[in-house]
């Protein structure tokens, strides 16, 4: 009896702990990289000039890596960010900045990027830049991809697709997974909304 | 006498096995396709995916094994992998319709690409699609062009569980 109660105990330590593994694993966009990404201030090109992070400030701003060349992932994330957006009351968006970010700088231009981020909602900004200060953005914020060579010549951009929120004083707040519904990308903007 | 009798029916499993296909409805027939859509592109967007889908009627495994259409210079099978923390797009060879039951092709997983397309496109149109099933046998359907912010409405997304 007595030994069956601290099995008992034991194996829910055992749980608490790999539960516990379990939710870092989840939380933890890549795995390749040691600790939670720090994020941090940049400076990338849209087609109206640069953009940094910190003209933002005092905005939360949502942050997306991805590519035009994308078929699916992409337009489906930046569909819902944009119905999230438009979920919102006009007051709250205007204290929201979206950024989306190409991985594929080789093809997406800065004028690329703002004709495509337009259609998904009229305020997001796309910036691009060169290859290494795009790594350098990605690498900050825990974002993975890699070159897919196509037998067809052409190529495809394997990529991590979470979605960054960062506060209002330009800090990572939370990483939302791929696929989180338009329902939870506003609740997740709205809770960063009312954080000074 | 019992060696004759086992190679007799060696013989009958296989004749039946080599046989019996031809003679039973082709897979195309027996396929029931429903729900087809094709994502409208946003602008400078050169691709875009076609989804649906399969229901196999019959007691026999089918596969989608190719597809083709106008709207697009290259057509492939597609799925997506969740891999190291990357969503990775991947040709394959064919999509699985398993007897008695449904393979949807859906945002996140199956899809029909196409790549180049040869005109952006626009809600309302709609794309002609030829699938091909792995006896060879055929389907043409229609599918229309949809806004992707209507489709997420309306159809339950491939969430991800990551690792
Ligand atoms: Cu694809």
């Amino acid at each position: 009896m007595k030994i069956t109660r601290w099995i008992s105990a034991a194996l829910a330590v055992i749980l608490l702990i790999a539960g516990g593994f379990y939710w870092l694993s989840m939380n933890h966009p890549s795995p390749n990289s040691a600790g939670a990404p720090q994020g941090g201030d940049f400076t990338l090109q849209s087609a109206d000039g640069p953009r940094s992070l910190h003209d933002f400030r005092g905005k939360v701003v949502l942050l997306y890596f991805g590519y035009t060349f994308c078929p699916d992932i992409c337009p489906t994330t930046l569909t819902l960010i944009g119905q999230a957006l438009s979920s919102l009351s006009p007051a709250q968006q205007a204290q929201i900045q979206g950024i989306f970010v190409t991985v594929d700088p080789a093809r997406d231009t800065a004028q690329k990027m703002k004709a495509y981020v337009r259609y998904f909602y009229p305020g997001l900004i796309g910036l691009t830049g060169n290859p290494q200060e795009i790594a350098a953005v990605a690498r900050r914020y825990g974002v993975v991809y890699r070159k897919h060579k196509e037998k067809s010549g052409g190529y495809l951009i394997d990529h991590s697709a979470f979605i960054y929120l960062i506060g209002r004083h330009g800090k990572l707040r939370r990483t939302l997974p791929h696929g989180a519904p338009a329902a939870a990308i506003a609740a997740a903007l709205r809770q960063l909304l009312q954080q000074p | 006498m019992l060696s004759k009798f086992a190679s007799l029916a060696c013989a009958c499993a296989l004749f039946s096995t080599a046989y019996a296909p031809a003679a039973l409805a082709s897979a195309a027939s027996s396929i029931r396709i429903s729900h087809p859509y094709v994502t409208a592109v946003a602008p400078g967007q050169t691709n875009s995916a076609a989804f649906l889908v399969l229901k196999n009627t019959s007691a026999h495994d089918h596969a989608l094994v190719s597809a083709s259409s106008p709207a697009a210079e290259i057509v492939q099978l597609h799925t997506h992998l969740h891999v190291n923390g990357m969503m990775e797009m991947r040709q394959v060879k064919q999509i699985p319709i398993k007897a008695h039951s449904k393979t949807m092709l859906k945002h996140g997983g199956f899809h029909i690409m196409l790549i180049h397309l040869r005109k952006p496109l626009k809600p309302g149109e709609q794309v002609p699609l030829t699938l091909t099933f792995e006896d060879g046998s055929h389907q043409k359907i229609s599918a229309p062009v949809v806004k992707l912010s209507d489709t997420l409405k309306s159809m339950p997304m491939k969430m991800d569980r990551h690792h």
